[in-house]
């Protein structure tokens, strides 16, 4: 006590009905003593705990989060707790690069007869926590003077303009295309006569993805769109048709390359796990802070589909929409994870932040740990399964106690 | 004769502030090719020259992105307020010439009917000091909106460069006189005027029933970039932070470019797709304002077409107005 | 310091259930001296909060000619109105206001009135015919139109008697074909066919219409061939809103900021807007 100056740690745990909720129960009606730290939250399932919930419960003033759930093989809806080991395997890592202390933040499988257990892992958490002390994890202290070596410029594209003009035009006339999404001179064009076709190029200027528009209704309203596709656009399309958002059908697509098969460049990524976490978090809290809540990052991204975002949404009010630290840390962290195993890695939302924010490393940590996990390249194959949707009896689980 | 003061002497000036514990704020370097109006905490970070305009404009120092408007506390039933307001450090700001003409514009807004004591409080607190500008892109069109590259309004004190690291002061207010009090000496040097962009557009008549809107806006894909990075627009939203124990409400920005604005809780959307939304960022800047408060909702600084993902911007979407304008010429 | 945007405190003296999602609130100053500063004209609206929720818009429904209190009402549809559906009797609430232009009682004195409405949209009307009524004499006659979906979506039913008593007041209430329960005694129909069905003279009559976009539109056409002109026939718009104070930049109709110039139109002056409401 007295080498904590009496500090008390806040645990969170977020428990699922069926077995570590019981599990508690039975601690508490074998007089099991275990630290009143704890907060339990009692939830459905693992399968269920939203990644929100874990950044809330620090917003909060928590100093550890843990969640609990039943052994493999238990789960009452027999599968969810696979689902949320699949999808810890990619949120630990996103958490990892933003700096978050991973020793404050537990995943146990407890089942109903575990009163026992419940009780020893409380016990240790709460002595963890008490002895790292207390957790402000945005208010970092000081400022990092790491910088990533951002985005290389845009590969020269190998296609004719002379035929991609051809092309463009013909599908206009012709109406087999009621817009044609291509690059000019200044930015994205959306050809929708025959003439605007002599508007595109190549090699134009985008700082977005060309596949953001396939997502606009504005767009969807001019009829069957024919898209000028570079691999990154290729391998957009892949995931938008295996989340069943387009049919590759309905879309004309002009390329003069695939999806690319080089592996992605981690290297910034790589570099700024070599940081203590600590800086890491004071890299993000220094990027954050420029955060004016523009969502040009969510606008520019192909895979940012939804009709209505999660931080337009006030039923509850998930993630603060002021541009705070909370509010800007909430916003990455979820948006980030909303694309685990689903980003393609184009770049668009660090071209697109008018701050300056490379949020393409965020998406990297978790595409690296698909990659490395589970040797899966979001958009590299379409008829692929949803990396985050299903699950393996075999995935890691190294990081559950 | 003029009044002229070496960059050493601003940096001087500036640490002063810092000294004084007052807040100072101008273009700095975030990061590699990044310049921002940022708050600084020395001066030797303040960036003068070499660059065209940064990424962001100074309205942030008097209309934060996020500013508390009371905070509150619930006991019982019982419901308990306590105002906030802003700091009541003075602040000395470096800008762009088209930064400050902004601020007599956004005034009429935040004082007319009831004054928004907020922005006044952080107006008074501030010293706007300006750089004349020595050099434009492509997409700076203050001449075409009747500013230019020395426009005073909004500065209390215009320096312009002179080379070799002097500059000529010149207060244009008695808060710039007061500022440069004891900093300046007497010279002969004078600046020579530079013409800045050329007129790139004249301002078109704005129509509200238009093809244009349609044929030139489709691309913008609804951030909230060009808006943010404005100097001039100022729409903002309400909210409630906290928790039934207590918390704040708080006014954000906010923009017109993003679908929710005008959503009706019935579902019913005045403006239900961009280019109706663009067209009110058009119409606003262009009509709406100067028809209820005189001057036009623009200072031509070229932010929007910089940092607009999707290549739009102010300036081309008034070319592609004047563009159907000369189209329906009777040839 | 002034600060525009912060609320006075009122409390809550009466919450009663119109609908299954319709609510009545009546609410009084907390602050004596508040209470007794505040005055509005009908038509006017005020800006209710639910701490640790947020603001919403509502007219303020109650007579201006009542001191004693002030009363809205809204449907349940989002993040304040679920928040306000919880509160009671006792509990604190804000209120910002009163706001926007008013209802030109003075220049309609002397006129049959004509309030049409539908739905949710009684509650800005029903200010207005309580004024009138309680300046009986200052006004022709009364026609009231009042429609909803179905009978249960019907608001301030109990009231509707009270102002068919009333001298020279015509109430005919109605409600869409198959919204009609056994003992229903109204008529049944869409607002503008009963209306045009119960051939109200028109002369020396102002019309105020409010209710939802297809209604308006449906019932403006009858309300011509009655030969009442668009510059006496009002309505109220509901645009979107933040401050209620002209700044926050959402709720104009091209020039014309719906908080400040509005809420309350004719149709003649709409007629001049863009329409972007």
């Amino acid at each position: 006590m007295s080498e904590t100056n009496g500090f008390e740690p806040k645990i969170v745990a977020y428990v699922c009905n069926w077995c570590t909720y019981l599990g508690a129960d039975l601690a508490g009606t074998n007089r099991l003593e275990y630290p009143p730290n704890v907060r339990l939250i009692r939830l459905p399932c693992t399968g269920r705990i939203d990644f929100n919930l874990i950044v809330k419960a620090f917003e909060m003033s928590a100093d550890a989060v843990l969640v609990s759930g039943c052994h493999p093989g238990d789960c009452h809806y027999t599968a969810g707790n696979y689902h949320a080991r699949r999808r810890w395997m990619l949120f630990r890592p996103l958490l990892e690069a933003l700096g978050f202390d991973l020793r404050r933040i537990h995943f146990t499988w407890i089942s109903a007869a575990e009163g026992r257990k419940f009780q020893q892992v409380i016990a240790e958490i709460t002595e963890s926590a008490r002895k790292l002390g207390p957790y402000r994890p945005y208010e970092a202290n000081g400022e990092s003077k790491w910088r990533p070596a951002g985005l290389p410029p845009p590969k020269r594209r190998s296609g004719d303009d002379a035929s991609l003009r051809t092309t463009a035009r013909e599908l206009l006339a012709e109406g087999k295309a009621g817009v044609v999404i291509g690059r000019g001179e200044r930015g994205p064009v959306l050809a929708r006569k025959p003439e605007d076709a002599d508007r595109l190029t190549w090699n134009g200027a985008s700082k977005i993805a060309l596949t953001a528009y396939l997502k606009r209704k504005e767009v969807r309203a001019l009829g069957k769109p024919a898209i000028v596709a570079g691999p990154a656009d290729l391998r957009a399309l892949n995931v938008l048709e295996q989340e069943s958002q387009i049919r590759r059908e309905d879309i004309h697509v002009i390329a003069a390359e695939g999806p690319g098969a080089a592996p992605p460049d981690f290297s910034d990524l790589d570099a700024l796990l070599q940081l203590e976490p600590g800086e890491r978090m004071a890299y993000w809290a220094g990027e954050f802070d420029r955060c004016v809540k523009c969502y040009a990052c969510r606008q520019a991204c192909p895979l940012c589909y939804c009709e209505r975002c999660i931080v337009d949404k006030n039923r509850p009010q998930a993630i603060d929409t002021s541009a705070h630290a909370r509010g800007n840390f909430a916003w990455h962290i979820t948006r980030a994870f909303h694309l685990a195993g689903r980003c393609v890695g184009c770049g668009a939302c660090t071209r697109a932040c008018p701050a300056g924010i490379d949020l393409r490393l965020l998406n990297q940590a978790a595409a690296r740990a698909a990659e490395r996990q589970f040797g899966y390249r979001a958009g590299a194959d379409p008829k692929a399964e949803p990396l985050v949707g299903v699950y393996s009896l075999t995935d890691k689980e190294e990081f559950i106690g | 004769m003029s009044r002229i003061i070496t960059e050493a002497g601003l940096r001087e000036l500036a640490e002063a502030w810092l000294r004084d514990g007052q807040a100072v704020a101008g273009p700095s370097e975030v990061k590699l090719g990044l310049i921002q109006y940022r708050p600084i905490t020395a001066a030797a970070r303040l960036l003068f020259d070499g660059f065209v305009h940064p990424a962001n404009s100074i309205k942030e120092f008097f209309f934060p992105r996020h500013e508390p408007l009371y905070r509150y506390r619930l006991e019982g039933s019982r419901v308990v307020l306590e105002d906030c307001e802003p700091p009541a450090v003075k602040q000395l700001v470096f800008a762009r010439p088209c930064d400050a003409a902004a601020l007599p514009v956004l005034d009429h807004v935040f004082n007319w009917d009831c004054a928004d004591e907020f922005y006044n409080r952080r107006r008074e607190a501030t010293t706007v000091v300006t750089l004349a500008c020595s050099r434009y892109d492509d997409e700076c069109f203050c001449t075409s909106v009747g500013l230019g590259p020395a426009a005073e309004q909004g500065a209390d004190a215009v320096l312009f460069a002179l080379g070799g690291g002097a500059f000529e002061v010149r207060p244009t207010t008695a808060k710039g006189d007061a500022a440069f009090a004891d900093r300046t000496e007497e010279s002969d040097r004078t600046a020579t005027p530079f013409a800045g962009p050329p007129r790139r557009v004249a301002l078109p008549r704005v129509e509200f029933d238009s093809p244009v809107w349609e044929d030139a806006t489709l691309e913008c894909l609804g951030c909230g970039a060009c808006a943010y990075t404005c100097p001039t627009c100022h729409c903002f939203d309400i909210v409630d932070e906290g928790n039934a124990a207590g918390g704040m409400r708080a006014k954000n920005w906010d923009s017109c470019q993003f679908s929710l604005f005008t959503l009706h809780a019935s579902g019913h959307n005045p403006r239900h797709a961009q280019p109706r939304r663009q067209r009110q960022r058009i119409y606003h800047k262009f009509h709406i304002y100067p028809e209820k408060f005189g001057p036009i909702l623009c200072t031509g600084c070229g932010n929007c077409a910089r940092q607009c993902p999707a290549g739009l911007g102010v300036l081309n979407v008034l070319k592609a107005i004047e563009a159907s304008h000369a189209e329906h010429l009777p040839a | 310091m002034r600060n525009i945007y912060r609320p006075e405190l009122m409390q809550v003296i009466d919450a009663r259930r119109q609908t299954p999602d319709v609510k009545s609130v009546r609410a009084r100053f907390l602050d004596p001296a508040a209470g007794r500063d505040f005055s509005f004209r009908v038509g006017q609206f005020g800006i209710f909060s639910a701490f640790g929720y947020g603001e919403s818009t509502f007219n303020i429904c109650s007579s201006s000619n009542w001191r004693d209190h002030i009363e809205f009402c809204f449907r349940k549809t989002g993040r304040v109105t679920e928040a306000l559906w919880e509160i009671d009797e006792g509990d604190t609430i804000g209120f910002r206001g009163p706001y926007g232009n008013w209802y030109p009682m003075e220049e309609w004195e002397g006129k049959n009135l004509i309030f049409l409405g539908g739905g949710i949209a009684m509650p800005p009307i029903r200010c207005a015919i309580w004024y009138a009524l309680e300046n009986r004499e200052r006004f022709g006659e009364i026609t009231i139109v009042y429609g909803a979906r179905t009978v249960a979506d019907l608001v301030y039913v109990d009231e509707l008697d009270k102002w068919a008593a009333g001298p020279g007041v015509r109430v005919i209430r109605c409600v869409d074909p198959g919204g009609e329960t056994p003992g229903w005694t109204g008529e049944i129909g869409f607002v503008p066919m009963v209306f045009e069905r119960a051939g109200v003279p028109a002369g020396n009559s102002v019309a105020l219409v409010i209710g939802p976009p297809v209604m308006i539109k449906y019932t403006l056409p009858v309300l011509d061939r009655m030969g009442i002109a668009p510059q006496d026939i009002y309505t109220s718009l509901e645009n979107r809103m933040k401050c209620g104070l002209g700044k926050c930049g959402r709720c104009n109709a091209g020039e014309c900021y719906v908080c400040k110039e509005g809420p309350v139109f004719t149709m003649e002056q709409l007629s001049r807007l863009p329409t972007d409401y």
